[in-house]
């Protein structure tokens, strides 16, 4: 597969001028000012190949909106490269502009006072799209994103959803190999979220359009991407399939065991691997990791020493892992 | 061509925008054309008690400030969205022109172009024009005509250019506000009079500082040819129409420059 993509050991260094306190600090700031440099990206490399659907996730602050900004062109690296679409966004910004879309879920592109078709009319000035190619794809758009009824209003009369359809289509004019997706569900409820995936997977799927999503619902990345990249403190920390990312940090089984009376079960966790996270009356639950104990071997030793009247096993969810992930880093 | 159609467009969009509020729309051209007009009616009436200002009549004066008016009638066409950058730069709005394969000083330009507040300080530049330009009695020929055109283009660009530069200080101070304040407005208020009544810092200011000098005063003079002139090297009457190109350049410079600080620190 063709690399869309390839950004080599991207670096981004902010210079933040450091405030002092007092009447003092603030004239000293004035003529000798001191900054700090904060590593907003600290030297994350990956390749994504035409027709990938990649999720980028990390925390407020991760870096991960810096990654994004870096790969669109709008900011430029402080060390390494991005070649994209054989590329530099930085510095062939015109001429790969025209090739991608971005999709920003907290600022709109149309004119808030002005009938959204209106706003599209102008964009295919802006992108000199070719009139038969405008007609086919608002045509295609309109029906797909289901917009018909109201194409004719202007934003400030739209819900937050039809807006977000919109502005989704009027990224997308002028037909975009590579597009980028930044919190496009933000805000919205869940039919309107949905809508939204099942239209990004059409893209990805149908259309072969290779797509950058960031987000922090991880339903929206478990539907509509297949690789994910995690984003923390700057470096990246997971690269890989969403299913993957189980098996790479959801070691951590819990079970819950219903006992027939209410048992002292410190023996139980006697064993060094296993941990009681709860203890209400009859019920009692365990944290223990699949590598160091056997499941087998754990149920059956309930079994034998105590009397159990229920019991289930449960593997932490995504959510909860990339939870985890964000408060404690790795 | 492709580019001047789509200035048109943007124009159109924000026009038909502006029409949503449609009475609004219609008294924003009249509200800037009798606030200035109220300005100049009160300078009138003041002027009246002199019989001249450093042998400037009262007709001649109006000339000197029609320049100043019909050139800024163009500029915010043109230059608005340097004139508040600084809001664009905060809302995002530059991020956004940086997606689109266009050039930005172009689509800053033509998404902002303000038709009518330009309409209102346009109309009355001519009105003053037409007025004091008749009871003065030029004599008008080819040249001077052609002299005329190129120095408001000039007038024009010399403004633009200080709100390119204004606009460049504001990716690294992020707010200039005051600066502007000081720099453009500020000195705008001397330029409705003649050069020569000022103190010679003042006039050190207007011609090499914010050079609003060769905006009116040595177009006008070109004219005129009053006989406070003296006290200025006459080869600025025929650089006058050259300075904006000048300057503009050098503004734009400026800007691709400091571009690159906005690329590497965001907002």
């Amino acid at each position: 597969m063709e690399t869309v993509i390839e950004g080599k050991r991207l670096k981004k260094t902010f210079k933040i001028s450091k405030r002092e306190k007092g009447l003092f600090g603030h004239l000293a700031n004035l003529f000798l000012p001191k900054y700090i440099h904060k590593k907003a990206v600290d030297d994350i490399s990956f390749t994504i190949k035409k027709g990938d659907a990649v999720g980028f996730i990390g925390a407020n602050g991760a870096g991960k909106s810096t990654t994004i900004k870096m790969l669109s062109g709008i900011l430029s690296p402080t060390e390494g490269s991005v070649t994209a679409l054989g590329l530099s966004p930085d510095k062939d910004r015109i001429e790969y502009v025209a090739k991608i879309g971005a999709i920003f879920g907290q600022k709109s592109q149309l004119s808030w006072d002005l009938p959204i078709i209106d706003s599209f009319d102008l964009l295919q000035k802006i992108y000199r799209i070719p009139d038969q190619k405008y007609q086919e794809n608002l045509a295609m758009f309109t029906k797909i994103l289901d917009m018909k009824s109201f194409i004719e209003q202007p934003v400030r009369q739209l819900s937050l959803g039809q807006r977000m359809r919109a502005d989704i289509a009027a990224a997308l004019l002028h037909s975009p190999e590579l597009v980028f997706f930044d919190e496009p569900t933000i805000g919205l409820d869940v039919v309107a979220k949905e809508k939204i995936r099942e239209f990004i997977r059409y893209m990805n799927k149908e259309l072969g359009v290779t797509i950058i999503f960031t987000t922090h619902d991880m339903q929206d990345i478990e539907k509509t991407c297949e690789r994910l990249i995690i984003i923390d403190q700057g470096k990246k920390i997971y690269d890989g399939t969403v299913a993957g990312i189980k098996t790479h940090f959801g070691s951590e089984r819990k079970l819950v065991v219903k006992f027939e009376q209410d048992y002292d079960i410190s023996e139980v966790a006697k064993t060094p691997s296993i941990k009681i996270i709860s203890k209400k009356d009859r019920s009692k639950e365990f944290l223990f990791k699949n590598e160091d104990i056997e499941v087998k071997s754990l149920i059956q030793y309930l079994f034998e020493n105590y009397q159990v009247s229920d019991l289930t096993i449960s593997e932490p969810d995504i959510e909860e892992i990339v939870r985890d992930i964000y408060d404690k880093g790795i | 061509m492709d580019t001047f159609a789509l200035f048109i467009h943007y124009s159109l969009i924000t026009i038909k925008s502006r029409f949503q509020y449609k009475v609004d729309a219609i008294f924003r051209s009249l509200a800037v054309f009798l606030r200035e007009s109220a300005s100049i009616i009160i300078i009138y009436f003041m002027l009246l008690k002199f019989e001249n200002i450093n042998g400037w009549n009262i007709d001649e004066l109006l000339f000197l400030f029609s320049f100043i008016f019909f050139t800024y009638g163009l500029l915010i066409l043109f230059f608005t969205g340097f004139r508040d950058f600084e809001n664009m730069v905060n809302k995002g709005s530059l991020d956004r022109f940086l997606l689109r394969p266009r050039g930005l000083v172009f689509q800053i330009i033509s998404s902002n172009a303000d038709w009518f507040a330009a309409i209102g300080h346009g109309c009355l530049g001519l009105v003053l024009f037409i007025y004091s330009a008749g009871q003065i009695n030029v004599d008008w020929n080819t040249t001077l005509v052609l002299y005329c055109i190129v120095s408001v283009i000039s007038g024009v660009l010399i403004q633009g250019a200080l709100f390119l530069f204004i606009a460049s200080l504001s990716f690294t101070l992020i707010k200039v506000t005051n600066i502007r304040n000081i720099l453009y407005w500020n000195t705008r208020k001397f330029a409705g009079y003649p050069l020569s009544i000022f103190h010679g810092s003042i006039q050190f200011l207007l011609i090499y500082i914010v050079p609003f000098a060769f905006v009116n005063y040595f177009p006008a003079q070109f004219i005129l040819r009053k006989a406070d002139l003296i006290d200025f090297p006459i080869a600025y009457i025929y650089i006058a129409p050259c300075v904006g190109f000048v300057l503009y350049a050098l503004s734009y410079c400026y800007w691709r420059y400091s571009l690159r600080f906005y690329k590497s620190t965001g907002n």
